[in-house]
């Protein structure tokens, strides 16, 4: 995209205020001939010459009588030419382009609340003189904030309506008066058409399980979008629509837990211990009592201190931490939501998270199926289908048949460990040291399982070795009652019968404590407190934990995570 | 059965001398295997003539107790194995609650019984206490819901089961069963078992209340056990969620939309305090944890939401209190276009919503006083307030900060301990001067629901000017019992002003660091609470510099909500695992 370069940089750290501040006073000049910093500096005095008149430019408050979207949706069937004029209507939203075509005649596109409005500003129609207006007219600038108040009308001048393309014009307001109510001081990007995006660039109709095509931004540079998301909401459309979709997803989520009676908790963020995941923790110091403090890396262990507590359902959506490298799928803060649900066990989550899914997916995109690029926008989409019920395939019995293998029953013994790493091996598959059972086996279901599943899948009957907290299978032994969902070769969930056992929880612990000597320093730690809570007494119980980022990804064609995370942890700029 | 029914009450409401009276009442000395955490029950155990010597009876106070007490049971784990029973089943059909079934056979007369198909009910819950009879025994089961009776009979129950009950069951254990219906002829509702199973045997016997209920920090640090013993605990927790989710529907009902921003941050802004920091290990630098999620939301308005809200966790690296956690959860909210006087409107709604959500009414107990969250709740500026109560007019004070002080002196000097007093000798501008005497005399007096309105300018760096007053700004601090519950402006939306403010902010911070660090030691330095570091967030200044629209913002403190709506008297009642000392 060589097009970029010819897009202003937008401004991002302090010295071009600073600079700015410093500058000398210049006459305005042509806003698109001018230098970024010049423009900064022409809008600053401005500013100051305002100031010192006595004006105030940033009014404390302006009426709004509806948003753009309600504008929209009330005005949308009027017929061509009619309009309201006795309908006193105030809106705000920022200028996104604006044109002129005499000192009379304004048009504006006008951004408020994710929607697009045009406004259509005559000197005859303004409460101020013609001089004034045209003053006022001239001084508004793409970018600036401004109030309108006035009335709707479909204006007859639009493009499409001129070109015979529209026989109805588009719908409009005519502003009786337009104030600016907060000025941009910097010049924004703007959209700079190029041979591939030519066809594609107003895509206002983006909904969620669509594809999207970032390439056709009029912010495109990606450093830029992240780090100033609010440069990428205000220019890139469907941005907005990709966080409100997530909202969605979080509150149809959440509906869905209350409406099956769970109740909504929150558990510590900072503890003595970060368990319930093997991961490597962020960790503080609390000053005042001395305190080493780990940030949570799950929030399992405490979810199930509740239920032995007496909440039967229990959930948490919240923010865990992982102090790991980021790469597309990984940051160091992210958003979970774990439930817990006494009496049941991992056939029955299977069910309810199958009802959640496909039920989500039917309210959000209106079908089960989504549009997603897989393999990267330079591949063709490819089509996820939530249409319940989801495959479900056994860990070691698929993984035999796929592999043409015949795995050890015991996979704790040495010998077992030798037979993986051959298979390792054998096939190629990459496995870094240390060679534990539960890493080679790892490698292998992602070489030979996760694969495959591109619609949801279920990957059932995990070894004991690789579910330190998950119930022991009650048919099958050595393995756990256990299941991963697979959605386009991803993780999206985690579940099992929860293992309640104090005396094989102890047991199992001391299994990862074996790995960790081994050099595995991801394998769980032993956490006395849980276990000592577990003799109590918890009544069998289901656990589910889903990471809401990547689900979010799924809906909106994001295969990097910082596309929905609003303001992603990103490495610092020199 | 009377008894049990009482003890199904009295674990908040335990009346010694009632509860005697009533344990007494009737029943031919029934034995009382271990009943739980009621003073009561502690003593009728203790008068049994019955006293079973290992699982029975009161209070293992002792490790060595409760280590034989585990010895026994888990005795009882493999003897269950050895039946061929799982000691912890893996799932249990429930067709009814506690609850549920209260309700459904509410009208069931006393000594009726429902058999036949569509009365066979399916329940499971903790067994929290237990009698039992040659071949009768009664036992208590708790799930999340409320309580039931089980009424088992040794002839109705399969196999030997009626055997199993009595030796391999103790109370804490977690039972599913199943049976019809039946109403006992002392009123009490109760499923005649027909079958049971032991779903999680548990170890470890239930404090009871002499131990629980007295040792504050043990019920803290293993609040799950504080819940099993005192069910109202848990209430609070629920009633916790229902505020969450009303404040989430009030705000959602108009138009709000939730976002998350981080809490890892490169430079923690939004406020004026001590923040954690952490290491950030592939990235190799240090990360602060969010102390506001003020910022970040505002360049969510820059970014074109009108109105957006984040319901969230918050840091501070400040000292434990009654009132202060290091993690808090507030909701702060922004809305386009709107100033102030919005939120105030906006204030009330979420309160009286939560405090109608909770209670159905809406004059709330508070430790003892009667609060009134009718609306309108009162608006009165800070100036008249430090007026009404300490006479002093600030509008008619001299500029000169140190006659103004002398004049604060005078008047409220009599009655204030040292530390105020050098509080007041401290404030730098008449602006803090105003705010300290507000906080000594005024703070403490606002019981009833109160905006003080239009704080100083000095004290408030992220507030709009006022339209009418100089050196105020629009801003309001919301006060029930006491306490700050809720903190919001017409946001400052100009850049260059914004910049100032907060440049100003961090020579003030550090130069009172310097000035510790000039006279403290270094051990003392340490813990001071100006030791920090404060940054100005830059990126922030340069997405104020696109334009905000004119906005108001609020942040509401939560825990100090559900505090207010649960009579709760410390932080740490509401929070379901506060941070505590080292244990020792």
């Amino acid at each position: 995209m060589d097009s970029c370069a010819s897009e202003p940089e937008p401004a991002s750290s302090q010295t071009l205020t600073k600079n700015a501040l410093k500058g000398e006073r210049r006459p305005m000049a042509n806003d698109d001939a001018v230098d970024p910093a010049q423009y900064l500096r022409n809008r600053i005095q401005r500013l100051a010459l305002q100031k010192e008149s006595g004006l105030n430019p940033y009014p404390h408050k302006f009426e709004v009588s509806m948003s753009a979207t309600e504008f929209i949706r009330k005005f949308g069937s009027l017929h061509v030419g009619e309009h309201v004029e006795n309908t006193e209507i105030s809106l705000a939203g920022r200028v996104l382009n604006k044109r002129s075509s005499s000192s009379k005649l304004y048009f504006y596109d006008l951004l408020g609340d994710g929607a697009k409005i045009q406004v259509m500003a005559e000197a005859r129609h303004s409460d101020t003189d013609e001089n004034e207006f045209a003053k006022y007219h001239s001084a508004v600038k793409r970018g600036d904030i401004v109030g309108i108040c006035g009335f709707p009308r479909y204006n007859l001048f639009a493009p499409g309506y001129a070109t015979g393309k529209s026989k109805r014009g588009e719908l409009s307001i005519f502003p009786r008066s337009l104030v600016v109510l907060a000025p941009c001081l910097h010049m924004l990007p703007k959209h700079t058409i190029t041979s591939n995006s030519a066809g594609a660039q107003h895509n206002h109709s983006w909904t969620p399980g669509t594809t999207r095509n970032p390439e056709t931004y009029v912010l495109r540079d990606q450093e830029t979008r992240y780090r100033q998301r609010y440069l990428d909401l205000m220019l890139n459309p469907e941005v907005q629509k990709m966080f409100r979709t997530r909202a969605k997803i979080i509150s149809y989520y959440r509906n869905f837990l209350d409406n099956l009676g769970f109740v909504e908790v929150e558990t510590p963020v900072m503890t003595m211990a970060a368990g319930g995941a093997a991961a490597r923790p962020f960790i503080t110091h609390h000053n005042e009592l001395d305190m080493k403090l780990c940030m949570r890396i799950s929030l399992e262990l405490y979810l199930k201190k509740l239920v032995i507590g007496g909440f039967d359902r229990v959930y948490e959506i919240g923010k865990v931490f992982r102090n790991e490298g980021m790469d597309l799928t990984h940051l160091p803060e992210f958003t979970t939501c774990e439930f817990y649900m006494a009496y049941a066990d991992y056939n029955d989550l299977m069910d309810l998270i199958e009802k959640l899914l496909s039920g989500m997916v039917k309210e959000l995109t209106g079908s089960y199926k989504i549009k997603y690029h897989g393999n990267g926008f330079d591949s063709e989409p490819i089509e996820i289908n939530f249409t319940p019920p989801f495959r479900r395939i056994d860990l070691i019995e698929e993984l035999e048949s796929r592999a043409n293998l015949s795995i050890p029953k015991d996979l704790s013994t040495e010998t077992a460990n030798r037979f993986l790493l051959e298979a390792c091996e054998k096939f190629d598959v990459k496995c870094l040291a240390p060679h534990t059972t539960t890493r080679l086996l790892d490698k292998l279901v992602g070489h030979f399982l996760e694969e495959t599943c591109i619609n949801p899948t279920f990957i059932i009957n995990y070894p004991e070795i690789m579910s330190p907290l998950a119930k022991w299978h009650r048919s099958k032994p050595g393995l756990t009652e256990r299941f991963e969902l697979f959605v386009n070769k991803r993780e999206l969930c985690n579940a099992y019968t929860e293992l309640n056992d104090p005396e094989v929880q102890r047991q199992r612990f001391a299994e990862q404590l074996m790995d960790r000597q081994m050099g595995d320093e991801e394998a769980m730690v032993l956490d006395e407190s849980f276990c000592t809570a577990l003799e109590y007494g918890l009544p069998p119980t289901a656990g589910l934990g889903m990471g809401i980022d990547r689900l979010a990804m799924l809906f909106t064609d994001s295969p990097n995570v910082k596309e929905v995370t609003l303001f992603p942890t990103m490495k610092p700029q020199d | 059965m009377e008894g049990l029914k009482v003890w199904r009450l009295s674990s908040s409401i335990a009346r010694p001398s009632n509860l005697r009276q009533l344990f007494g009442f009737g029943a031919p000395s029934p034995l009382v295997l271990r009943c739980l955490n009621t003073v009561a029950a502690a003593n009728a155990a203790t008068n049994t003539r019955n006293r079973r010597s290992s699982t029975s009876t009161s209070t293992p106070t002792s490790t060595s107790d409760r280590e034989a007490v585990r010895a026994i049971r888990l005795k009882k784990v493999e003897q269950l194995r050895s039946k061929g029973l799982e000691p912890y089943g893996y799932k249990w059909d429930r067709s009814h609650s506690a609850r549920e079934l209260q309700e459904v056979y509410k009208d069931l007369n006393n000594g009726e019984e429902l058999d036949g198909e569509s009365h066979h009910v399916s329940i499971a819950g903790r067994i929290v206490a237990r009698r039992a009879f040659g071949k009768l025994a009664f036992l208590t089961l708790r799930d999340d819901s409320g309580t039931i009776q089980l009424y088992c009979e040794k002839e109705r129950l399969l196999n030997d089961q009626f055997e199993q009950l009595k030796t391999l069951v103790d109370i804490g254990d977690i039972l599913g069963a199943s049976g019809s219906i039946k109403r006992t002829e002392k009123g009490e509702l109760s499923v005649k078992v027909d079958s049971f199973s032991i779903l999680t045997k548990s170890l470890l016997p239930l404090p009871d209340k002499f131990h629980g209920l007295t040792d504050t920090d043990k019920r803290y640090r293993q609040r799950y056990v504080d819940m099993i013993a005192n069910p109202e605990v848990a209430d609070i927790f629920r009633k916790r969620a229902m505020i969450m989710k009303e404040i989430r529907k009030t705000v959602e009902s108009r138009g709000f939309v939730e976002v998350e921003t981080p809490v890892l941050q490169g430079a923690a802004g939004g406020a004026d305090a001590r923040p954690f920091v952490t290491y950030h290990n592939s990235l190799g630098r240090d990360l602060y944890l969010r102390i506001a999620t003020e910022l970040h939301l505002k360049r969510m308005l820059v970014g074109g939401f009108e109105k957006v809200y984040e319901i969230g966790r918050i840091f501070r690296n400040e000292g434990i209190s009654t009132r202060h956690n290091p993690e808090f959860t507030t909701i702060e909210m922004y809305e386009a276009y709107s100033d102030y006087q919005t939120m105030m409107d906006m204030a009330e709604e979420i309160v009286t919503q939560c405090a109608l959500a909770v209670h159905g009414k809406l004059a709330v107990d508070y430790q003892g006083t009667e609060i009134q969250l009718q609306r309108p709740w009162r608006r009165e500026t800070m100036h008249n307030l430090v007026k009404e109560v300490t006479g002093i007019d600030f509008t008619e004070l001299e500029d000169d900060l140190k006659v103004a002080k002398d004049a604060v002196l005078k008047a409220i000097g009599v009655g204030i301990d040292s530390k105020d007093k050098s509080s007041i000798e401290a404030c730098p501008s008449l602006g803090h001067l105003l705010n300290e005497v507000f906080e000594i005399s005024v703070e403490p007096k606002l019981l009833q629901p109160t905006f003080v309105l239009d704080y100083p300018i000095e004290i408030s760096p992220l507030a709009k000017p006022h339209r009418r007053h100089p050196g105020l700004t629009e801003r309001f601090e919301l006060f029930i019992c006491g306490r700050e519950l809720a903190n919001a402006f017409s946001e400052l939306t100009d850049p260059l002003d914004q910049r100032a403010r907060l440049e100003e902010q961090v020579r003030q911070h550090n130069k009172k660091r310097a000035e510790t660090v000039a006279d403290g030691t270094e051990e003392k330095n340490k813990n001071e609470d100006s030791m920090y570091e404060v940054t100005l967030d830059d990126d922030f200044l340069t997405a104020l510099e696109y334009g905000m629209p004119p906005a108001s913002g609020m942040g509401l403190g939560i825990d100090r909500l559900v505090m207010l709506l649960t009579d709760s008297a410390s932080i740490r009642d509401v929070i379901a695992f506060p941070v505590l000392k080292i244990s020792q």
